[in-house]
């Protein structure tokens, strides 16, 4: 065995060492102490509500489970450093996105009325009937597993964009654009969602869509004029649809009020009918019974007074007897009656044509 | 003493990392598992940290044809992860960027694989046709072997990101979308008359079966009331028939004589020859 000299020596040169230690400690004591439960403190976390924090140790991942690994808010005892490495994530906050891939995004307005797209500046979709939209989309998601997202995972906004796109793109490329642009808006979100997280989940990137909202979901500028077209032309023949809706309301009860009002006529007139005949009726009885007493006085009466009221009502001329039984050159004018006049004044210009005549 | 010999062979390797560990700066061995490792101290041994998280790489725009002999553009992107740490760094040194040769391997797979499929396998609105998911399959078999074997890379995932057409055949695309446009609008105007003069023919239908009812009603109606009338005159006709004659011929004297009516008659008949004959 290697001799490292006589022990005398050892301590000679040791001694000063020990001296300068034992003065250190002797002056410094309390601070060294102190120094020490700093350090073991500094382990001591406090994760914040919106927060979720988890350990590694010697750089492992403490928990075998996300259950486990995942600490909420509150106080949180950890070793120092280098043991242990408090990793805190706002796992709780709801971030945004907007994925303007398939959008138009060259800087000048006009380019979008020429008459084709460049793909590298002017994104666009695809539909499943092979006509071009464009898409915005605003992608909302929070972080769902923190070590994947954390250690794991791709970079979230990479990540994101992207399959987002992809889905937009695969979504939009399996329907109409009429379908799309009208009443598909909702399934294409659904599926578009449902693809997007579907892609999130296999790259491992611990996100959670919360949702996906188009901001815009329109035609090219180009052909903007020519789908307008189409709206106006579903607006015209709705309001046409609806005219003649209206008209049918109209005419229909029209017909049914005309109808009634011919019942109710000739319900009136059935009623004033048999009303006068039997009244007639009820007058011949009566008349009838005086008749078989007096039969000759009352026809004469019934004759004379209906020869009296023709006499009072109609225009009579009177004319002389013929001579010899002949009437010679004898001739009698007749006016037409005078449109629009009262009985009276018929009788009165009667006579004045008789007057004139004689 | 003992702080700066842990400071000197300590490896303290996180999540989502690794530490490839050279010795006078050849690799020896990669520490892929997190915890701590060691190794010997420097200048012996050097610990490299690696990014073992995925990441992606998207493609540029690349052109091309598919079986039906259409052009069109696609972009791809993929989702991968470093599986060989030491196959890495000697493929592509250290510090190595993966995106390049992945560029190449994409390309080459999208070319050979869309060129076997048809535009309807992308876009289409019959679901048999689509073939997305295939696609993808075949894109990922073509580049993840030799992505692995070649770099250590492992392709997780090949995606089609955008699919689009180039310049020229955009102007055929809008001109059609304006073609159909211009039929949508005109069938939606023929329509709405279509529509429009159905609805009212139904309604002149309905409203002219309505006045045909209440006509016929009122024809039945009147039918029975003349015929009521009838029953009465008739047994008042039957009592003395001479005299309802007479009185009936009486009132239709009364309906036949009006103001425009004239009568002739002779002075010497009744009743103006009374003023002509002597006191009785």
């Amino acid at each position: 065995m290697r001799s490292l000299g006589p022990p005398s020596e050892i301590r000679r040169l040791a001694t000063p060492v020990a001296g300068l230690f034992d003065a250190a400690w002797q002056r410094m004591h309390w601070w060294i102490a102190v120094m020490a439960i700093l350090y073991v403190c500094s382990g001591i976390t406090i994760v914040r509500g919106d927060e979720v924090a988890v350990v590694l140790r010697w750089g492992r991942l403490v928990g075998d489970t996300p259950a486990l690994q995942e600490h909420g808010p509150g106080l949180l005892f950890a070793f120092p450093r280098p043991i242990d490495r408090v990793v805190r994530v706002q796992a709780k906050h709801v971030s945004e996105e907007t994925i303007v891939a398939l959008t138009d995004q060259s800087p000048n307005e006009d380019v979008g009325l020429l008459a084709t797209l460049n793909p590298l500046t002017q994104g666009y979709a695809l539909t499943g009937d092979q006509n071009i939209v464009h898409a915005e989309v605003v992608a909302r998601y929070r972080i769902r597993d923190v070590a994947e997202w954390a250690f794991y995972g791709p970079k979230a906004d990479d990540v994101l964009r992207l399959e987002v796109t992809a889905a937009m793109v695969r979504s939009l490329g399996e329907v109409g654009v009429d379908r799309v642009l009208s009443d598909g808006r909702k399934d294409l979100i659904a599926a578009a969602t449902r693809r997007a997280q579907a892609g999130l989940d296999r790259a491992h990137s611990g996100l959670e869509l919360a949702s996906l909202e188009l901001t815009r979901l329109a035609p090219p500028l180009a052909v903007a004029v020519d789908f307008e077209s189409v709206q106006s032309a579903f607006i015209a023949t709705d309001t046409k649809k609806k005219d003649a809706q209206a008209y049918a309301e109209t005419v229909v009860p029209r017909a049914q009020a005309r109808a009634d009002a011919q019942l109710q006529a000739a319900r009136a007139d059935t009623a004033s009918a048999l009303a006068v005949a039997t009244g007639d009726a009820s007058a011949f009885a009566a008349l009838e019974h005086e008749y078989r007493d007096n039969p000759a006085v009352v026809r004469e009466r019934l004759y004379r007074d209906a020869i009296d009221r023709a006499l009072s009502v109609a225009r009579v001329r009177w004319v002389p007897p013929p001579t010899n039984g002949k009437y010679n050159g004898f001739r009698i004018m007749l006016g037409s009656p005078a449109a629009g006049l009262t009985t009276d004044q018929a009788k009165q210009k009667a006579a004045q044509t008789e007057f004139e005549d004689d | 003493v003992a702080a700066i010999l842990f400071q000197a062979m300590a490896v303290i390797v996180p999540e989502g990392q690794a530490v490839l560990i050279t010795r006078f700066g050849r690799p020896l061995r990669a520490a892929t598992t997190a915890g701590l490792h060691w190794k010997l101290p420097w200048p012996i041994d050097q610990a490299l940290p690696l990014d073992m998280r995925r990441r992606v790489y998207e493609t540029g725009h690349t052109e091309m044809l598919t079986r039906d002999k259409k052009n069109i553009i696609a972009m791809t992107f993929v989702v991968w992860r470093i599986a060989d740490p030491i196959l890495f760094v000697q493929s592509l040194g250290i510090g190595g960027v993966a995106d390049g040769k992945l560029d190449g391997l994409l390309t080459n797979a999208a070319i050979g694989t869309l060129g076997g499929h048809d535009l309807s396998a992308l876009v289409s609105t019959t679901p048999a046709d689509l073939k997305v998911d295939q696609i993808e399959s075949e894109l990922l078999a073509s580049t993840a072997p030799t992505a692995l074997h070649n770099y250590g890379v492992a392709v997780e995932q090949v995606r089609l990101e955008r699919i689009s057409l180039p310049e020229e055949n955009v102007t055929a695309v809008l001109q059609q979308m304006r073609a159909e446009r211009g039929q949508f609008a005109a069938k939606y105007d023929a329509e709405g008359e279509r529509e429009a003069s159905r609805i009212r023919s139904e309604a002149d239908l309905q409203a002219a079966q309505l006045l045909a009812k209440g006509t016929e009603e009122e024809a039945r109606i009147r039918g029975a009331s003349a015929a009521q009338v009838a029953k009465i005159y008739s047994a008042a006709h039957r009592v003395d028939p001479e005299l309802y004659r007479f009185t009936r011929s009486l009132d239709s004297l009364d309906k036949l004589v009006t103001p425009n009516t004239s009568l002739i008659l002779r002075t010497d008949s009744e009743p103006f020859s009374l003023l002509q004959s002597k006191a009785p």
